[in-house]
């Protein structure tokens, strides 16, 4: 390790440096400093300590953000998971049309939160929407449901809009994991006469584990920030019920209240910082950088 | 029935119920993009096709798509290349050059990518609005640029790694600079890889939503996410034709460059999340 080399590596890197130390560690930075402060639009800017945390001790709206957030993450997350999994362990297999199902899985993927929205929107639509044709044309039940109509409606209908759109990205990773699996271990399981089931509990999932893991807690990072389809399917309500904590600190922004924002940002950053480092514990990353 | 004609039928539904999931909704999408109704599904209504909506979210005035669409195009493509640049740059440093920290500085990257937007989207409103680019390009590509470079050293890092030192070597016994051995020897034999993820970054900068929801005030630099989201009709009848038919022309592009890459993209997925 020459000095001048030190010296060229910090040249190549100080681009990227710059970049995200402008305009994201400052800005976390700036976002905890701004959460001591009565920070409101048209008033002096002035330090007041913790009293914006004090405050959302005593806030209701507060709590019930917390709530819906660790709920919509206890719910939405192993359910994207296990139907990740599902998925992954039928594209694992070799069957006619293969490249074809493993296409369809990109495309939720690749379209825009805002998009998925919208189409969720005339899904859950009461009187022409696909949900309740659904239900009508399956015999499960001949009344409309009003599925953005009600608390638990809301929140099943911000889950499965989500499942969706995330599942995908679970099913990727998971089936990089399972392609991992070195094929003579099932081939021993196969003279073993281990069935499906067998091979799936026996073999397949202690190895697939570590990616398991991972997979929970990076879904889990990103699911404690879900913003977009909720401003878009139900901008918190009914009731508050769907208020997230990253779309409640975006309202207080919004109106005007950036130090009571920050304080909630800052929460939320902290809780996905927690699994984070789980994350980055857990994945053995930087294994392989000397 | 035997295990084997079993195993076969479970794949079978696996594979229908994949499909069907993912599809189904992106159906709805075009069908109603291209129905007279948005109501087709009610069994006393006809499925009537038209090109109406299409043709208006073309040429409306008033709706300003064709500007979403070109603020998202400039913006997304202004930052899957800087960003392209900017992290071939660091993953050849991380690469070929051995400089104290290394480990603790890209394993603090891949944390940073984990930040919720939401804790920085005040301070970017505040920057910005000081620099006096709300509601102009800039004031997106330059945090869509720092939020998908993590993921793009990683990918890149890896690509970079896979090439040989022995060609670079050559490179530098030749008297180049190291500047020119990134550009003229590494882009060239990494240019599969750097494409795939200006394709990723591009991708997630054309999705974003809340910085572009902040930042952007009307219709001069508004992306397509945040305009389909705010596609309202009048006297409470929203529009169902018109933004089906919207989301239709946008997702059309991206879905076709996904499946035809779909091998890239998922390597490059992976690259990011796991190491394998």
């Amino acid at each position: 390790m020459s000095k001048s080399e030190v010296r060229e590596g910090l040249a190549f890197l100080m681009p990227l440096i710059l970049v995200l130390v402008i305009f994201i560690l400052l800005g976390v930075l700036f976002t905890v400093m701004d959460s001591f402060f009565r920070d409101v639009t048209y008033l002096p800017k002035k330090f007041i300590g913790l009293e914006n945390y004090a405050a959302l001790f005593g806030d209701r709206a507060f709590r019930q953000s917390i709530e819906f957030t660790f709920l919509f993450v206890l719910v939405s997350v192993p359910l994207e998971v296990f139907i990740g999994l599902v998925i992954a362990l039928v594209l694992n297999e070799s069957f006619p049309l293969r490249g074809a199902v493993r296409a369809s899985i990109l495309i939720p993927w690749a379209i825009p939160n805002a998009v998925t929205g919208r189409i969720f929107e005339l899904i859950y639509n009461y009187s022409y929407g696909g949900a309740n044709y659904l239900l009508r044309t399956l015999h499960i039940s001949s009344d409309p449901v009003h599925w953005l109509g009600d608390p638990a409606g809301a929140f099943f209908s911000l889950v499965l809009a989500d499942a969706w759109k995330t599942t995908p990205f679970a099913a990727i990773i998971l089936l990089a994991g399972l392609s991992a699996i070195p094929s003579d271990l099932y081939a021993q399981a196969r003279v073993d006469r281990a069935g499906f089931m067998q091979r799936l509990v026996k073999v397949t999932l202690p190895l697939l584990k570590p990616v398991l893991v991972v997979t929970f807690l990076f879904r889990t990072i990103q699911a404690l920030q879900i913003f977009d389809i909720i401003y878009v399917l139900t901008k918190g309500g009914p009731g508050g019920s769907t208020m997230s904590l990253s779309m409640y600190g975006y309202l207080s922004f919004s109106a005007g209240d950036f130090g009571y924002g920050s304080a909630i940002s800052v929460i939320l950053f902290l809780m996905a910082f927690g699994f984070s480092l789980g994350y980055l514990r857990l994945g053995a990353f930087g294994k392989e950088i000397s | 029935m035997t295990e084997e004609r079993l195993q076969k039928l479970l794949l079978t539904l696996g594979a229908f119920f994949t499909f069907l999931f993912c599809l189904s909704p992106f159906i709805y999408m075009l069908f109603t993009g291209v129905s007279l109704r948005p109501d087709f599904l009610r069994p006393d209504i006809p499925f009537v096709p038209t090109l109406s909506h299409l043709d208006a979210v073309l040429t409306s005035e008033s709706m300003h798509f064709l500007s979403f669409l070109r603020n998202s195009l400039i913006v997304s493509a202004l930052s899957a290349i800087l960003t392209v640049f900017i992290a071939s740059s660091a993953a050849y440093a991380v690469t070929r050059l051995s400089f104290p920290g290394k480990k603790f500085l890209m394993i603090a990257i891949l944390a940073i990518s984990m930040f919720p937007e939401v804790s920085i989207v005040n301070y970017l409103f505040k920057l910005m609005s000081a620099m006096g680019w709300i509601n102009t390009y800039p004031a997106l590509v330059f945090p869509y640029v720092a939020w998908t470079l993590p993921l793009s050293l990683w990918i890149l890092s890896s690509y970079f790694a896979r090439i040989p030192q022995d060609l670079d070597k050559a490179g530098l016994v030749d008297g180049c600079s190291r500047l020119r051995v990134l550009l003229k020897i590494i882009f060239p034999v990494a240019a599969p890889g750097i494409f795939s993820t200006g394709l990723l970054a591009f991708i997630l900068a054309f999705n974003e939503f809340l910085f572009a929801l902040m930042l952007t005030t009307d219709y001069s630099a508004r992306t397509i996410p945040v305009g389909i989201a705010f596609f309202q009709g009048m006297h409470g009848r929203i529009p169902w034709g018109e933004i089906m038919a919207a989301a239709t022309i946008t997702t059309i592009p991206v879905v076709i460059l996904t499946v035809i890459f779909q091998r890239r993209i998922i390597q490059g997925l992976t690259r990011g999340a796991v190491k394998e």
